[in-house]
């Protein structure tokens, strides 16, 4: 008897087991900006937020949980259950480059990506007054004059940060960063003509090249950016750089793979909401979805390359 | 006359009955919010931001900006009835208000906080409406050299709010600079003092901090009186006499342009700019005695100090889309969300939307101060309450706001720290306000001065060779010397001292 009823129970407890998952989201889901408010993360998130319910079945709730530049907030959801319902707003510097180089208290393999929502590229611009206005011009100053080359970084390890030790890696230069912790300081800093160069997502940058108080030199993606059509590429002008710094949604890597896949599906519907669009252009971003295999593929690649690139810089 | 007429054509704008009920449920809403300790105005706005994003720009934005004019001046509230600052931005307020509110003097100390914060919001909001460029252009040229000596300047006022004793001021600092210092290496990415913990990584968080420093302490204090309270007048005291308010006018002044120029800066918020107000009005008075033992001076001072950065802060903002604080970041956000990117080219493909905004701040100036009114006719009260009923509601907003900043359980630890450590101060007569001051200006000062040795390769003379760093250097010798001097002064006189 006894024996016949936990045998009994085995497929019945793998079925209720499938039965929950084919139920998720039973309840909210969290989905944490891993940056303070204000910036481009939680501007982001809270769009996403505001939309997602209806591609969910259950609410999105945005969670503020910002520290350590990000590595606060994932290495707090790499030790919360596997459950689905705590979603990393994640980006290449807490996810594929920093847990690689620094004791962060969690790993690159600590989470599984569930779909990229859009990316930016970086912009190189120079200051009004900066002694160079293209990228052939900058080159040869920063060879010319090493560790002269004055620019305004956000943070060690940060995305202004990679893109110029990307350029400086390609162009065998050395310039020197000035960390001024975030991407509005460090345009301040450049506008003020206290920094020569500067690099950032269009959405920081076009304005002030359209109004013309900084030159833009190049940006670092494969095709122009849609809203800068008069900017080149940098492979464009022989400085073979792609860096982008994406936004996406990962989980704990042991959330079972029928979640992550029902997560991801519920973002692809997402991205393609009327409210979504309208409000993503507003905020001059926008849309390069990919889903979760997809997003796997390249952040594999991301980071094989990051971490090649900070061997060979030796740092 | 250009001004006149687009300020004419922004009061058109937005002179609806949406947009007006916006600003006023906005508000409301805000005076609530910024009278719950640890509920800080950038919460508020960021959580409440998304709800505008499908709202028409002249419903959300008017919205959002009286949630940030409310939560500003809301945080003096209980600053000065519980001697618990509903925001960092209140701090201040809570040395010479709370002391009033004790006398049963509530009512007094409320409308002075309320008189001379909408007196500085209005200065404040004219100079945004009026000089908002060229201030702009002037704010650009502080770099991290000139930053450096201001934080240092700043750093000076320790010895205004230390009290009676320098020596203890300057170890409150100390703590509160080390305090300061714990979390991820801001420039390097090292970590300090965090061994191994992940919730150290982030460093201390000052709201967390701040909510047991005082409020938790205030609540042990009152335990530790036990039953033996008389509470003051029910009816929260007299009101502010003619008389009174016209002797505040030269301290709401000098705030008023102390956090116009702090406000204006990027990277220096009202949590800074209500000490050095207080400080700077504590020197300048003619009762400095008075300051710390419920000067209607200090609360004024304190209070224009902080609500004049708030108009102040949206300039950088609107004329180079970059925040000066981060709830002003939050509004960025909020702003975009409505097509109106901030930055060089707002006022000219958005002007008239602008100059409604600019008329919305003049108006919620009006209504803050009739809301303000109505409100101190009741909570005057709230002081007169049991302190068995009172303080025990106290200590649930106080750990529900220590958990709201970040959703975390360790800045609840963090608030219960800090609360013992706040009434072990105040047993130990060790001044609280010095070590906020330094944890707040520690972290920037660090950034400045290390930012400043990287521009210029390690050479000591960026300090001098820039001209509004060098002007700031002599101005910080002499508020040194001038330190040195009169302590030297108090150290002949003390044997007289100790006679009263």
């Amino acid at each position: 008897m006894r024996v016949s009823q936990t045998l009994l129970s085995i497929p019945l407890l793998a079925l209720a087991s499938l039965s929950a998952w084919a139920e998720f989201p039973e309840q909210p889901i969290r989905f944490v900006t891993p940056y303070p408010p204000g910036g481009s993360h939680s501007l982001h998130a809270g769009i996403i937020t505001t939309v997602a319910e209806p591609y969910f079945g259950q609410p999105m709730i945005s969670v503020i949980r910002a520290g350590g530049g990000g590595a606060v907030a994932a290495a707090q959801i790499a030790q919360q259950p596997a459950d689905g319902y705590t979603i990393l707003f994640g980006d290449p510097t807490i996810n594929s480059l920093r847990p690689q180089i620094e004791e962060l208290g969690y790993s690159v393999d600590d989470f599984v990506p569930v779909a990229r929502i859009n990316y930016s590229p970086a912009v190189f611009v120079a200051g009004a007054n900066a002694p160079f206005n293209d990228l052939d011009a900058m080159v040869a100053y920063a060879g010319e004059n090493p560790g002269e080359l004055v620019y305004s970084s956000d943070n060690v390890n940060g995305f202004t940060f990679v893109a110029f030790k990307m350029l400086e890696q390609a162009t065998g230069t050395t310039m020197r960063g000035v960390e001024f912790g975030g991407g509005g300081p460090a345009m301040t800093q450049l506008l003020g003509g206290n920094t020569m160069a500067y690099a950032g997502a269009p959405s920081v940058v076009g304005e002030h090249i359209e109004a013309g108080t900084v030159t833009p030199i190049c940006v670092t993606d494969y095709d122009r950016w849609g809203a800068l059509p008069g900017v080149p590429t940098c492979q464009e002008l022989g400085v073979d750089i792609i860096w982008h710094f994406w936004r996406g949604a990962l989980v704990h890597r042991d959330t079972p793979p029928e979640i992550v896949q029902t997560l991801s599906d519920g973002f692809e519907q997402l991205v393609q909401d009327e409210g979504f669009l309208r409000l993503i252009g507003r905020i001059d971003s926008r849309v390069d979805f990919l889903d979760a295999a997809a997003f796997a593929e390249l952040l594999a690649r991301e980071q094989t390359d990051l971490k090649a690139m900070y061997d060979s810089l030796g740092e | 006359m250009t001004l006149l007429a687009d300020l004419v054509a922004g009061f058109q704008t937005i002179a609806n009955a949406w947009s007006l009920l916006a600003a006023f449920l906005g508000l409301a809403a805000g005076i609530v919010v910024g009278a719950l300790p640890g509920l800080t105005a950038t919460m508020a706005v960021a959580v409440l931001s998304p709800f505008t994003f499908f709202m028409s720009a002249t419903i959300g934005i008017p919205f959002l900006l009286g949630v940030y004019k409310g939560a500003i001046y809301g945080g003096s509230i209980p600053a000065i009835l519980i001697n618990t600052p509903g925001t960092a931005a209140a701090a201040a307020t809570a040395l010479d208000g709370n002391v009033l509110a004790r006398r049963g003097e509530a009512r007094k100390a409320l409308e002075a906080s309320l008189y001379a914060s909408v007196a500085a919001d209005l200065l404040a909001t004219l100079v945004l409406i009026g000089v908002a460029a060229p201030l702009a252009a002037v704010a650009l040229r502080f770099s991290s050299p000139e930053f450096t000596l201001l934080f240092l300047l700043s750093l000076t006022m320790i010895a205004a709010v230390s009290g009676d004793s320098l020596l203890k001021g300057l170890i409150s600092a100390a703590l509160g600079a080390w305090l300061a210092g714990i979390g991820l290496d801001p420039m390097s990415g090292a970590m300090r003092f965090t061994f191994g913990s992940v919730n150290l990584m982030g460093g201390i968080g000052l709201v967390p901090l701040l909510i047991g420093l005082f409020a938790v302490s205030e609540i042990l204090v009152r335990a530790g009186e036990g039953r033996h309270q008389t509470p003051p007048a029910a009816s929260g005291g007299p009101r502010l006499t003619l008389r009174e308010a016209r002797g505040l006018i030269p301290a709401v002044l000098r705030s008023s342009g102390i956090g116009i120029f702090l406000g204006s800066l990027p990277g220096l918020g009202a949590e800074i700019s209500c000490w050095i107000s207080y400080g700077v009005a504590r020197k300048r008075s003619r009762r400095p005695q008075d300051f710390g033992k419920g000067s209607l001076e200090g609360v004024a001072a304190a209070e224009a100090g902080n609500n004049a950065v708030c108009p102040a802060a949206l300039i950088p903002m609107m004329v180079f889309g970059i925040p000066g604080d981060t709830i002003t970041a939050v509004l960025i956000g909020a702003f975009m969300a409505q097509g109106l990117l901030p930055g060089p080219l707002l006022f000219q493909q958005h002007g008239p939307v602008l100059y409604g905004f600019f008329a919305i701040l003049l108006i919620t100036n009006v209504l803050l101060l009739g809301l303000g009114l109505v409100a101190i006719r009741h909570l005057g009260r709230i002081a007169a309450l049991p302190p068995g009923v009172l303080y025990p509601a106290v200590a649930v907003f106080c750990v529900a706001g220590a958990f709201a900043v970040n959703s975390s359980m360790f800045d609840i630890g963090v608030m219960l720290a800090g609360g013992l450590a706040g009434f072990a101060m105040r047993r130990l007569d060790v001044p609280i306000p010095p070590l906020v001051i330094s944890m707040l200006l520690a972290p920037s000062l660090e950034n400045a001065l290390r930012q400043s040795l990287l521009l210029s390769n390690n050479d000591l003379t960026i300090f001098f060779t820039r001209p509004i760093a060098a002007g700031l250097s002599v101005l910080l010798a002499m508020v040194l010397a001038g330190l040195i001097w009169r302590g030297r002064g108090r150290q002949s006189a003390a044997p007289a001292h100790h006679n009263n």
